[in-house]
């Protein structure tokens, strides 16, 4: 049999102490991990909690911190938090500025002003309801924090535009290049929407299962939608292309190798089809609503972070150049593991 | 319109690694991160068994992948092709890293132990400027640039680019092979032209990225 056997560090042949740089096998990116899934998830729960609190009307009646909304509190703090875990994660945290530069052609760039123009426009949005020690020293800016009149509904308009590319943008930052087949599908922008969606509308949920307001069937059936798309997405995903250098070992790793369990337990078993289970649940049964609620952030909000974190580790780079070989080529340990 | 651009003729490179040298010398390229390295690979069993040699470098794509996804705009193409890092613009992302198929850009990781103090690996402005392409800057992301150095100094000395040796990548340069041409890809007449035209056209790496590689091959195994 004719065989193309990579000399690689800790293989049998010589070894090669540039392979993991630049080889004929299959590279497994380690460019990007936990710090990242982290920031996307963090960003998408971010963006989404505005929109849901918003599109839900739940701005009022959830409790306020400092006289601002909770739900827009939860919304800054994630979107907060998660661009410091971006700018503490870059090589030269001191230029982060430098981020905003390329917005003609770079997502980073244009997620780096969505987050921006998202956290001015929607603290000025919210800066009118600013209660400190008692007094509200910018109740006299002239629009609704809640968005009742022309000012706050313009705000919140653009917040929420801002808001949608914050929530979309890390996967659309995966999706451009054509280097890691896996990642390059409109798919992978779409689960991250929906994702950031559903964990958003989960994290609300619970919001008003802690103020003691009541959680509406409705938003248990907008849960269910939601859900049940991201789990058509990822179908589609995983049944596309299948045949492809570098998305084939992705899937393989994916469905059959080391992350088959988090990817099948974790992120499609538990964290979207059984909270669209219960969200129908939840949705039929009003008794019991408080508890799906609960149980569905418990499950979603650590499935959408394991979904981003197993979508950057199986980020596979195809090996630059496939010899023409006159017999079966070995692949089973062409993943860089 | 000048384009830059290298044909490397695998079948005649032998492995001796020379041009990985060469750069890694020229550049002063930080610890780990080697440019222009051959990579190799054995084919097939005894008795009937051969070991095939792939020069590979940054292919100088036109539709630049890791241009694109740069945020900081560190990451150029030059007029005459060659694809450059800013690494003092460069805010060390890593999103180049993650769209080039080619596994051609290098992190330039603070490990303590990376450079002495004042060497040309570090950043420091004692490096002279005839050496400022051998500065490195922490946090930041370098690759091979054709040894962009070598030919600006060649057109502003009136030496001919891809010929003469001080105005030629050092991995052309030193290959005993003669694996490695240099060139205008633009100018018929010249010698990667003539190269390929002789060769019936070259091969570039990952096809289907379709990045328009100026790094051609011909003899691929």
């Amino acid at each position: 049999m004719t065989a193309v056997n990579p000399t690689a560090g800790g293989g049998a042949g010589p070894q090669n102490v540039f392979m993991d740089q630049f080889n004929l096998e299959a590279r497994t990116q380690r460019v990007w991990d936990i710090n990242h899934a982290i920031w996307f998830t963090l960003m998408g729960v971010g963006g989404g909690v505005f929109l849901a609190g918003r599109i839900l009307n739940l701005t009022e009646g959830l409790g306020q911190v400092l006289g601002i909304p909770t739900v827009d509190v939860v919304s800054f703090l994630a979107i907060a938090v998660g661009g410091a875990i971006l700018v503490a994660d870059l090589g030269r945290p001191l230029q982060a500025w430098r981020a905003f530069v390329n917005v003609r052609t770079s997502w980073i760039s244009w997620g780096a002003w969505s987050d921006l123009i998202f956290l001015v426009v929607a603290g000025l949005l919210v800066l009118p309801a600013l209660s400190l020690g008692g007094s509200e020293p910018f109740s006299g800016l002239a629009w609704d924090p809640h968005g009742g009149d022309g000012g706050g509904l313009a705000l919140e308009i653009v917040a929420g535009v801002a808001a949608v590319v914050v929530m979309t943008y890390a996967g659309a930052v995966l999706a451009r290049p054509r280097a890691i087949p896996y990642w390059n599908s409109p798919a992978v922008p779409l689960q991250f929407l929906l994702s950031s969606a559903a964990m958003s509308v989960a994290v609300v949920m619970l919001i008003e299962v802690i103020a003691g307001e009541p959680v509406t069937a409705g938003q248990m059936v907008l849960l269910a939608v939601l859900t049940a798309a991201l789990l058509v997405t990822m179908v589609v995903h995983l049944l596309t292309r299948t045949a492809e250098p570098g998305k084939q070992e992705s899937l393989e790793r994916l469905l059959r190798g080391q992350y088959r369990g988090l990817f099948a337990g974790f992120v499609v078993a538990a964290g979207t089809a059984l909270p669209l289970v219960l969200a129908v649940v939840g949705a039929a049964a009003s008794g019991a609503r408080d508890a799906m609620a609960v149980l569905c952030f418990l499950l979603l909000v650590p499935g959408g972070f394991w979904l981003r974190l197993v979508t950057l580790r199986v980020g596979i780079f195809p090996p630059v150049h496939i010899p023409s070989v006159r017999g079966p080529r070995s692949t089973a340990s062409t993943t860089g593991d | 319109m000048t384009r830059w651009g290298m044909v490397i003729d695998a079948a005649r490179c032998v492995g001796c690694q020379a041009c990985t040298v060469a750069c890694k010398t020229e550049n002063q390229s930080p610890l780990d991160a080697w440019y222009a390295p051959v990579i190799e690979w054995e084919e097939g069993e005894f008795p009937d068994a051969t070991l095939n040699y792939l020069p590979v470098l940054c292919n100088h794509c036109e539709d630049a992948p890791c241009v694109t996804a740069c945020p900081s705009g560190a990451l150029k193409r030059r007029d005459d092709g060659i694809v450059i890092a800013d690494e003092d613009v460069c805010i060390g992302s890593r999103a180049c890293m993650t769209a080039c198929p080619y596994g051609a850009l290098h992190f330039f990781e603070d490990r303590g132990t990376v450079a002495v103090e004042g060497a040309p690996a570090e950043a420091s402005p004692s490096v002279p400027e005839r050496y400022a392409h051998q500065r490195h800057v922490r946090g930041a992301v370098s690759k091979c640039t054709y040894c962009s150095h070598k030919i600006d100094f060649g057109l502003e000395n009136g030496l001919e680019v891809g010929v003469h040796p001080l105005a030629t990548p050092a991995c052309v340069v030193t290959c005993p092979a003669e694996c490695r041409i240099f060139g205008d890809l633009d100018d018929p007449g010249s010698n990667v032209s003539r190269y390929l035209a002789d060769h019936g056209g070259g091969e570039v790496l990952r096809p289907d990225a379709k990045t328009l590689p100026s790094t051609q091959y011909v003899g691929l195994p």
